[in-house]
């Protein structure tokens, strides 16, 4: 059946592409991945082999956005705590102390301006935030001013500033731990960090500490390292965290175009035309 | 008064003689009974602009939680049952679905403001129609008929006053014209809501699901079937609350009231 099989759709990471695997299938032309995110896979292996790959970035960029702004306001907000306060069999609470943090006129700081980062921007522009964004390069003028965005070229200046670090990055080895211990001392007392990008890109023992000794106020994670974290990880135990299972681009419409990307691509090179999509090892 | 107390009736009146002035947190004045106060010369005023940002806010943070089933989503997360992430776990999308603005007030408008921002389409209900340039600045369109707004609708947000017209505005009749795949999100007050007409709705699926930050009583009862609900998202009434909108209404009540003291005209006073 191996020699059969020419295409792989490849599922949140599934099957897992290896030597083995690329090896018991001779006819493989492409790969193309339900995402746009290619950190699980070894691109220089896989084109070793003379099979093309393929992502799927026009559908993610708006499902991941709305993810980031929804963790953004829920943890503003405590979104996830009174909700709980609000169903709990006990009617214990004071009202004066669940006050949360305004979102007007506070500052995010978007670290990585990509499709999804410039979503973001444009998201929290109408929330009436100020914006300061750090990206290898920088945009262009009217890019930036269509989101009234500040480009910070070193990123101290944008975690000194923001209340709210969005992370929005693609893994890379230059952005696997960008955010360390040092990145989060530098951050405000009271800002929150959010995560959509990849868990890899934060410093999770230096996040837990961070986060339980205050040095900054509260953390929403989309992803971590792995997924899901083992049961007994102390990032579960803690108040002031929202973590959510990788809800980035999972809605019925996104998985819709993602499929669509996907099949796109796969019909290109099984007909040996050029790939809408394709990603080649860099 | 601060979260409807204490309550103002004929009692408290007639043993406060000297009363000179009712301020109220927020913009609701629901809970008043205007005409008794002003029988007494008591004069009333509340904070209404201030609210509006925070209030828009929350209307957009529980749409958004709701459509992507954040607090579920949470649990499972940090569950000591989970062993993995179910891949066919999905919400809805909120970009370019459609929303339908129940009460285009200052807050309405706020989150179409909002909601433009997530590439939505914006149908609005009200009693009066905006301009065009207010309607074209958020792309909203008008539906005089409340029937045709709440058939097209993916998220239905509540954003009216509470009066004798809206109360139970949404019942068994709106709820049932609403798609089966539909969201409603109340910010505005319980009672414009047919309550038990709802948990039936949520219960037979005639609607996806709700999320509340407004509910009557508040809070409810412990044992309510909205509490139990896997599709309700609930929060205490924080419209409003954070730090610094809760310093500056504190701040504009006190000014109302020493305006009130002094004789001088009352700055948001409520008439």
């Amino acid at each position: 059946i191996g020699k059969k099989v020419q295409a792989i759709y490849l599922w949140w990471h599934k099957p897992v592409i290896n030597k083995e695997l690329l090896q018991s299938l001779p006819n493989l032309k492409v790969i193309a991945n339900s995402g746009v995110g290619m950190d699980h896979l070894d691109l220089k292996l896989v084109a070793s082999f003379g099979v093309k790959m393929a992502n799927a970035p026009r559908a993610v960029s708006s499902s991941t956005a709305d993810t980031g702004m929804a963790l953004l306001l829920a943890s503003a907000r405590r979104l996830v705590e009174v909700h709980n306060i609000s169903i709990s069999p006990s009617m214990e609470y004071c009202e004066a102390d669940i006050l949360g943090v305004k979102v007007a006129g506070a500052t995010l700081g978007i670290v990585g301006m990509g499709s999804i980062g410039y979503k973001i921007a444009l998201r929290a522009k109408a929330f009436e935030m100020n914006i300061l964004y750090h990206n290898r390069t920088q945009r262009k003028v009217q890019e930036e001013q269509a989101v009234g965005a500040t480009y910070c070229k070193k990123i101290d200046s944008l975690l000194q500033q923001a209340d709210f670090v969005m992370l929005v990055v693609s893994l890379t080895p230059q952005t696997h731990k960008l955010i360390g211990k040092r990145e989060l001392k530098l951050m405000k007392p009271t800002a929150t960090l959010i995560n959509i990008s990849r868990g890899a890109v934060v410093d999770q023992e230096a996040l837990l500490a961070a986060l339980q000794t205050g040095v900054i106020r509260a953390a929403a994670l989309d992803v971590t390292s792995p997924e899901p974290l083992p049961r007994d990880h102390s990032l579960l135990k803690l108040k002031n965290i929202i973590i959510t299972p990788h809800l980035g681009i999972k809605t019925d419409k996104a998985t819709y175009m993602i499929t669509e990307e996907a099949v796109e691509n796969i019909l290109a090179a099984l007909n040996g035309l050029p790939l809408p999509s394709e990603v080649l090892p860099s | 008064v601060w979260y409807h107390r204490p309550v103002i009736n004929e009692e408290l009146l007639q043993s406060l003689p000297n009363l000179k002035i009712v301020a109220s947190a927020g913009v609701g004045i629901d809970h008043l009974d205007l005409k008794l106060l002003s029988s007494y010369g008591v004069k009333v005023s509340n904070t209404p602009f201030v609210v509006s940002t925070d209030t828009a806010d929350m209307g957009m943070a529980l749409l958004l939680a709701s459509a992507r089933r954040l607090v579920e989503g949470h649990e499972m997360a940090v569950s000591p049952d989970t062993e993995y992430f179910p891949a066919d776990w999905l919400g809805v999308e909120v970009s370019g679905a459609t929303l339908g603005i129940l009460g285009m007030g200052t807050i309405g408008y706020k989150v179409a403001e909002r909601a433009k921002a997530f590439e939505m389409k914006i149908l609005y209900h009200n009693r009066n129609q905006r301009k065009k340039e207010e309607e074209s600045a958020v792309g909203a369109v008008y539906c005089k008929k409340i029937d045709d707004l709440l058939q097209q609708s993916d998220f239905v947000l509540l954003a009216v006053t509470l009066t004798p017209q809206t109360h139970k505005l949404i019942g068994k009749r709106e709820l049932e014209l609403m798609k089966p795949t539909a969201t409603l999100i109340n910010i505005s007050r319980g009672l414009v809501v047919d309550q038990d007409a709802l948990v039936e709705a949520l219960q037979n699926k005639v609607i996806k699901a709700a999320a509340l930050d407004v509910t009557y009583p508040e809070p409810l009862p412990r044992d309510h079937p909205l509490l139990k609900l896997k599709n309700v998202i609930i929060t205490p009434h924080i419209g409003s609350a954070t730090k610094k909108t809760r310093w500056v209404m504190v701040e504009e009540m006190t000014e109302s009231i020493e305006a009130g003291l002094a004789g001088l005209p009352i700055p948001r006073e409520v008439l």
